[in-house]
């Protein structure tokens, strides 16, 4: 591995390094985001206490069933398989001809969203029995209760989870070559294909992967420090920051 | 505080989406032929291939449209090499445009299968089982195996392949360069690889002492990096020419399979090596 090589295959080549790294970005934040909200739903649905009315009891338990294979299926298989299956089954089977990019997000997003499911109910569980009786005491329903008491709580607890699934997409879109995604990983392998030089594309390909999680690592803590406000509350002379953090409701 | 946060939060979005947006430019234009084609596939104006465009001196990406490299579909990049050279000319008999897919050799055939692209040219060797679920046409290339190790090596001076024995040799997964391995006696060989990279590394880094493949991949690899040597046998592995030849890749009972057939019967055997000789030479890492 020589240095001036790496250098020079960075001058000749940085745009596709840099063009994958956009795709894998691109795929990994919106498949995150719409996997966060597919699992914010699934998990809410999911927690929903067992009702009294039938209709309603039947109803829901049908609809967790459905919640429930989708999230069995969908953890329990590679993401290259799924790719394989929805990208070139959908074609065959039923002709749908998907742009390649949105089937990879569409991809990742349903893997996502089946992990988050798992995610968010694991949140939920987490939040203490009482604070629901309380919220049902003072008359508030499954969703009220949720919004305004159960969720501000569980999305700051998952979001180190969150975090975690974001960083592996980043990593698994590399799968998504065998659809046609030039991604990151698929552009360092072209790089490799045509200089024949490994280690140097793959060395470059490591510092760049290392750069993104990184980043949405450190995003992520910030956002974090966010959510739980100041660490300490002397806050003389900043009466405005005070009574935002009271509304905040903690 | 919030509204920075929004502020940066908005600033990553389209930096990422400006980024990718290199890579998708072409995507509209894809949907459209695309769309036009769902219907009727012999009416289309287009002829769409896959392939790699990473294993040189068949295929390979580049960055600009030089030595006749066409736009790569939905990407940034061009596609150059012997393939594209070849489906240049069938697209041009064919009187439609050429359309290059990148796609990785595992996503080729079901590529095909479910009508992404309408043939494969990417280096593919048309074998008994790829026979079985596509169809191919006639040979546009011939070439034969050789061995790719490493210079200055106890292998580089082999002339026979049986001088091969203890040696630890692998090969392209789901390729006719692994299967021919077993002709050495006493070889060890190694489990299959499914590319041309890891195999690469694998040499250069020792775990390798060689792997199989065909003369035009040996010649690029032995000129681009250094530490590569190609060996030539005289005493060589037996193969039938379905296993070293290259053929175009369709779908069963494709319409398109007569048409291309008499298109590559008009380029001859010495065309094609010029073609090759070309490619080779033309190859980005040679530069």
């Amino acid at each position: 591995m020589s240095f001036e090589w790496i250098m020079s295959m960075i001058i000749n080549n940085w745009p596709m390094f840099l063009r994958g790294a956009g795709m894998t970005l691109l795929i990994s934040i919106i498949g995150t985001i719409f996997g966060a909200a597919i699992g914010l739903l699934a998990g809410i649905i999911r927690t929903i206490p067992v009702s009294e009315r039938r209709i309603k009891r039947v109803f829901l338990k049908i609809v967790n069933i459905i919640l429930s294979v989708y999230i069995e299926f969908f953890r329990g298989t590679p993401m290259i398989v799924q790719a394989m299956v929805i990208y070139f089954g959908s074609a065959m089977a039923f002709g749908i001809d998907m742009d390649r990019t949105f089937a990879a997000i569409f991809i990742v997003s349903i893997n996502t969203g089946a992990y988050m499911a798992e995610i968010v109910r694991g949140g939920v569980i987490s939040i203490e029995k009482g604070q629901f009786e309380a919220a049902q005491a003072v008359g508030m329903n499954h969703v009220q209760t949720m919004f305004h008491v159960v969720l501000p709580q569980v999305i700051r607890n998952i979001l180190p989870a969150t975090g975690n699934q974001f960083i592996i997409n980043i990593k698994d879109t590399s799968v998504l070559n065998v659809i046609g995604v030039t991604e990151l990983y698929f552009q360092t392998k072209t790089v490799a294909g045509i200089s024949f030089k490994y280690f140097e594309p793959f060395f470059v390909a490591c510092i760049l992967y290392f750069v993104m999680t990184f980043t949405v690592t450190l995003i992520l803590r910030y956002f974090e420090r966010k959510l739980d406000g100041p660490e300490n509350y002397s806050m003389i002379g900043q009466p405005a920051q005070v009574t935002t953090i009271a509304t905040k409701g903690h | 505080m919030k509204n920075k946060l929004f502020i940066f939060v908005a600033m990553l979005f389209s930096a990422v989406l400006l980024l990718a947006a290199c890579g998708t430019s072409t995507s509209e234009k894809e949907t459209n032929t695309n769309t036009g084609s769902s219907g009727e596939t012999s009416e289309k104006e287009t002829f769409t291939i896959g392939l790699e465009a990473g294993y040189a001196p068949f295929n390979w990406t580049q960055l600009d449209d030089s030595n006749g490299g066409i736009k790569i579909d939905g990407n940034a990049e061009y596609a150059g090499g012997y393939d594209v050279e070849i489906a240049k000319k069938v697209a041009a008999g064919l009187g439609k445009e050429l359309v290059v897919v990148k796609i990785e050799w595992d996503g080729l055939v079901p590529s095909l299968q479910s009508d992404k692209i309408d043939a494969i040219m990417a280096g593919m060797s048309p074998t008994k089982e790829r026979k079985e679920s596509i169809d191919f046409t006639e040979n546009y290339y011939t070439s034969n195996f050789i061995m790719v190790v490493k210079k200055g090596g106890p292998f580089e001076g082999a002339t026979s392949i049986q001088d091969f024995k203890g040696a630890k040799i692998t090969g392209q997964l789901n390729t006719s360069h692994y299967g021919v391995i077993d002709q050495i006696e006493g070889v060890k060989k190694q489990p299959a690889s499914d590319n041309f990279s890891a195999m690469r590394v694998a040499l250069e880094s020792g775990v390798l002492d060689g792997y199989v493949s065909e003369r035009p991949e040996g010649i690029s690899a032995s000129a681009a990096n250094e530490n590569f040597a190609m060996v030539e046998f005289t005493d060589g592995f037996v193969a039938s020419e379905e296993e070293t030849a290259v053929a175009v890749g369709l779908k069963k009972d494709s319409e398109l399979k007569d048409k291309i057939n008499e298109i590559l019967a008009g380029i001859s055997e010495e065309e094609r090596q010029e073609i090759m000789d070309t490619a080779i030479k033309n190859q980005p890492a040679a530069e």
